[in-house]
């Protein structure tokens, strides 16, 4: 990018500190992007639904993205730190030209930049239409939560009233909860389906995922809400369809 | 100036005894007057106002005299320290006179000055700059308790309630003291040589400004001895009025703040349109000035908004009153609201500035021209636009308006745009440039890594089906360190170790610069960069517990932090060594172009004898093409 001048000057390749620039360029693209990219992913752990797989997805590409940039940037500064460096209390001698602007740079970054953003957004409206979309789906099941210091509440609505302090989910079954709080705000994270909902008293505010896995998985509060907030944690335990039902029967539900 | 000398001239004789009175205020009698005023109140709100008897929950008398005797206290306070005397003295239809305008301005005062209320930039910037490091000692001790108890699993030795009350100081007192450590102790005592000008605009609001962040401190402190503030420090409600009296203390602070800031900036700004020296057009103004406005420019729409919404709070809790109770038709979606719409634009009033300082060094340190000054320009005033229209990219989790995630993605993400004008800048002034390897250079480096990171990070977390697995994680707090401590705090202490030499008049050490430099560059990338894993595999923020399998990244954010106040003691130490004994300072150590380093040390009264004719910019380095 910095290069741009090639076109007007062929020479420019040929100078040394832009060749080491291209040099670090690629290396550190290569790096930061394979680094960030896998350090990530991996960290997130094993995903319990699209959403989640999407997440870590998008993680992974917009690390890809943004590693020549910042990979150029390290160049940059790496081959000046290498080069002309001068220690002591006395100043060094002045750089040897006045550059002040180059607008061929300046635009290219500019433009570069633009595309880069207009790209994360149109890709995270695409991923976050899907996301409303799927709150609409009428073939979901509804779960009602409440949360209350410092307990969580789960109604399954459509099996009746049936109620538990640990969420039981069919797996690959299409779920909408409706969240609610009845005293401050607490937030409901499924952690590995990657969804999150603040609970807020005398509102409802909704969220879905559909779990693709069988598992147990974590349910933590992301809202401070008071004293025992680091202890309002449960389990999410995804089973198969008929032992979900098996569930719900014995805990006086209908199917 | 010049009015106040006529009118000494014309009613000479009658300063006696008024002058006694300002000689005789100080600090001391500033607290002294602020308890009894505390006191005062604390009684008077106990016998007017009627008992509380319909039992509600939220209303309560203990809240109102805790409001009231802070009331009593600020007044008292401020009465003691003489910001009252100027206003009284105009009630009167007179003014100060000349004697005693310079008695303010701390002439021939020695120490003392920096005791009292007075209006010298140069005696505020030194004010600020002791300030900000009590603040930083205040807070990083908090910092300190916090990751202690988090090196271990099982929540540690501090009880739920306390660390929940440690975590919200922690965090809001560091949210101030960053706010002022680059406009407080530079923008004051740096700013107006920088522009060729004798003192601020306003040089009483100055003082101002700076004492009611003194007075604000008890009341945040007292909160400790009133059940604390254990709602974090956005101090969400509906849990904040259910909190102890301890959020009274959170509320008057936020008030008192939020009132210096506002004044700060209208001072601020002013003074950098109407004074700048003569020739010195906006192409010409230095860009580390151009920082300074843009961050106190942007705090005059945002801190009247916090202003509004804790008196809402604290209406709340004393008047029982429902903005944010939702049984009484108030919502707690209005005060996040609120919040945001100060906490956005509040991030960058800390970055900007910062980065602004270190713009403003890259040319000294690398002997080149600053690097497309146009875009340096664009990118401050882009991200200033942009940051009062994102507010709600905090609030997408919490089912507000899911419509508007969409459009608050796009305001957020187009932020990117400006913010990468600002590497362009700072990397093309690298570029070919002859680098000078000091500590405030290598702080150059520092800010390109950390920024870069806490930059991309913030690009995840702005998109919002990302930010649904993140949000409240551990993941958001590495983001925002490596923004405001990454960013923002390498600024703030390459400015220190950049301007000591004027402020002091003697060299910051060397060697301690160094050390306390990659001490606290490298605790901070072991502490916050370890942080972001653990808030990936889905630890959340602000918890005194969490499961086994976050123990190994907590205990090396843990020994990352102990790294940390490695360096911050060892920058403290340097500062006050430096200070007492450290080599004088010739009066232009770094070679700079910019004005502040044509005054001698110590720096005289007014500044200049005669006031600098700009004909250039400050970045005429480099060798011209022959």
């Amino acid at each position: 990018m910095s290069d741009l001048d090639t076109q007007k000057r062929p020479s420019i390749f040929e100078r040394k500190d832009v060749k080491q620039t291209v040099f670090f360029w690629v290396i550190f693209t290569a790096i930061i992007g394979y680094v960030g990219a896998t350090a990530q992913a991996r960290s997130m752990g094993a995903s319990a639904s699209e959403t989640m797989s999407t997440t870590i997805h998008m993680i992974k590409v917009f690390t890809w993205v943004a590693a020549p940039i910042a990979g150029l940037v390290a160049a940059m500064a790496m081959t000046t730190l290498i080069g002309k460096i001068h220690f002591g209390d006395a100043p060094p001698e002045e750089a040897d030209h006045q550059i002040r602007n180059s607008p061929r740079l300046t635009a290219t970054w500019l433009v570069v930049s633009s595309v880069l953003c207009l790209f994360a957004v149109v890709w995270g409206t695409i991923v976050l239409q899907n996301d409303n979309a799927a709150l609409l789906n009428p073939k979901a099941m509804n779960v009602n939560v409440t949360g209350q210091q410092w307990v969580w509440n789960f109604d399954y609505v459509d099996n009746g009233t049936v109620r538990s302090e640990d969420l039981y989910l069919p797996v690959n079954k299409p779920v909408v909860f409706h969240v609610t709080s009845r005293d401050v705000i607490h937030g409901f994270w499924i952690v590995q389906m990657g969804i999150k909902v603040d609970a807020n008293p005398g509102y409802i505010t909704t969220t879905s995922a559909t779990p693709n896995k069988i598992g147990i998985y974590d349910l933590r509060c992301a809202e401070l809400c008071g004293l025992y907030h680091a202890y309002m944690q449960k389990k999410v335990h995804v089973v198969s369809q008929s032992d979900y039902d098996a569930w719900i029967k014995s805990h006086g539900g209908q199917i | 100036m010049t009015t106040m000398m006529e009118h000494s001239a014309s009613a000479p004789g009658h300063s006696a005894p008024k002058r006694a009175l300002i000689e005789r205020l100080n600090i001391f009698t500033a607290f002294g007057l602020g308890i009894i005023g505390a006191i005062v109140f604390w009684y008077l709100a106990k016998a007017i106002l009627p008992a509380n008897t319909d039992g509600s929950y939220i209303k309560s008398n203990r809240d109102q005299y805790v409001l009231f005797s802070m009331i009593g206290w600020l007044i008292g306070f401020m009465t003691g320290i003489g910001a009252l005397i100027g206003p009284f003295r105009w009630l009167l239809g007179k003014d100060l006179n000349h004697d005693e305008n310079m008695f303010y301005a701390g002439k021939d005062q020695g120490v003392k000055r920096y005791l009292r209320y007075t209006t010298d930039h140069k005696v505020v910037g030194i004010q600020y700059l002791v300030l900000t490091m009590i603040i930083f000692f205040v807070g990083g001790t908090l910092a300190m308790l916090i990751r202690t108890n988090l090196a271990h699993p099982g929540g540690g030795w501090l009880q739920p309630q306390t660390y929940n009350a440690i975590v919200g100081t922690h965090g809001i007192i560091m949210i101030v003291g960053t706010i002022i450590m680059v406009t407080g102790p530079f923008g004051n005592f740096i700013m107006p040589i920088m522009i060729g000008a004798r003192d601020m605009a306003f040089p009483r609001l100055n003082a101002l400004s700076f004492w009611l962040i003194v007075a604000a401190v008890p009341p945040i402190l007292s909160s400790f001895f009133l059940g604390g503030i254990s709602t974090g420090w956005v101090a969400y409600n509906p849990l904040a009025s259910q909190a102890p009296p301890g959020m009274d203390g959170y509320i008057m602070f936020i008030c008192i703040f939020a009132l210096s800031t506002m004044v700060a900036g209208a001072n601020i700004t002013t003074t950098v349109i109407k004074m700048r020296a003569k020739g010195m057009t906006w192409n010409r103004t230095p860009i580390f000035i151009y920082g300074v406005v843009a961050s106190v420019a942007l705090a005059l729409p945002a801190f009247p908004v916090f202003f509004l919404s804790q008196v809402m709070s604290g209406m709340d809790r004393a008047t029982g009153s429902t903005f944010y109770n939702t049984t009484g038709g108030g919502s707690g979606w209005l005060y996040e609201n609120l919040f945001w719409i100060m906490g956005h634009p509040e991030v960058y009033v800390i970055l900007i500035p910062a980065v602004g300082a270190l713009m403003e060094m890259a040319p000294v340190f690398t002997r080149r021209p600053l690097f497309s000054f146009n875009m340096a320009v664009m990118g401050i005033a882009g991200i200033s636009g942009l940051s009062v229209l994102v507010w709600a990219h905090h609030m997408y989790t919490t089912g507000w308006a899911p419509l508007l995630s969409a459009p608050f993605m796009l305001t957020t993400e187009l932020i990117s745009i400006p913010t990468g004008l600002l590497f362009l800048v700072l990397i093309g002034t690298l570029w070919r440039g002859r680098l000078w390897m000091t500590m405030p250079a290598a702080s150059i480096y520092a800010l390109l890594w950390n920024f870069m990171i806490g930059g991309i990070t913030g690009i995840y977390l702005s998109d919002v089906p990302v930010d649904g697995a993140l949000h409240g994680s551990m993941y958001v707090t590495a983001h925002f360190h490596y923004t405001l401590m990454g960013t923002g705090l390498t600024g703030a202490l390459a400015a220190l170790v950049f301007w000591f030499p004027k402020m002091t008049g003697r060299m910051f050490d060397k060697t301690l610069s160094w050390v306390g430099f990659w001490f606290v560059q490298i605790g901070f990338n072991i502490a916050f960069g370890v942080m972001f894993f653990v808030g990936l595999a889905g630890q959340p923020r602000r918890v005194d517990a969490y499961a086994a399998l976050f123990s190994r990244g907590n205990m090396i954010t843990t020994g990352g932090a102990y790294l940390i106040m490695t360096g911050m003691l060892v920058m403290l130490y340097g500062v006050i060594s430096s200070w007492r004994h450290g080599a004088l300072a010739p009066m232009n150590p770094w070679f700079s172009k910019t004005l502040e380093w044509t005054v001698p040390n110590p720096v005289p009264l007014e500044n200049f004898d005669v006031l600098p004719v700009v004909t250039s910019d400050a970045y005429g380095y480099g060798k011209a093409k022959s």
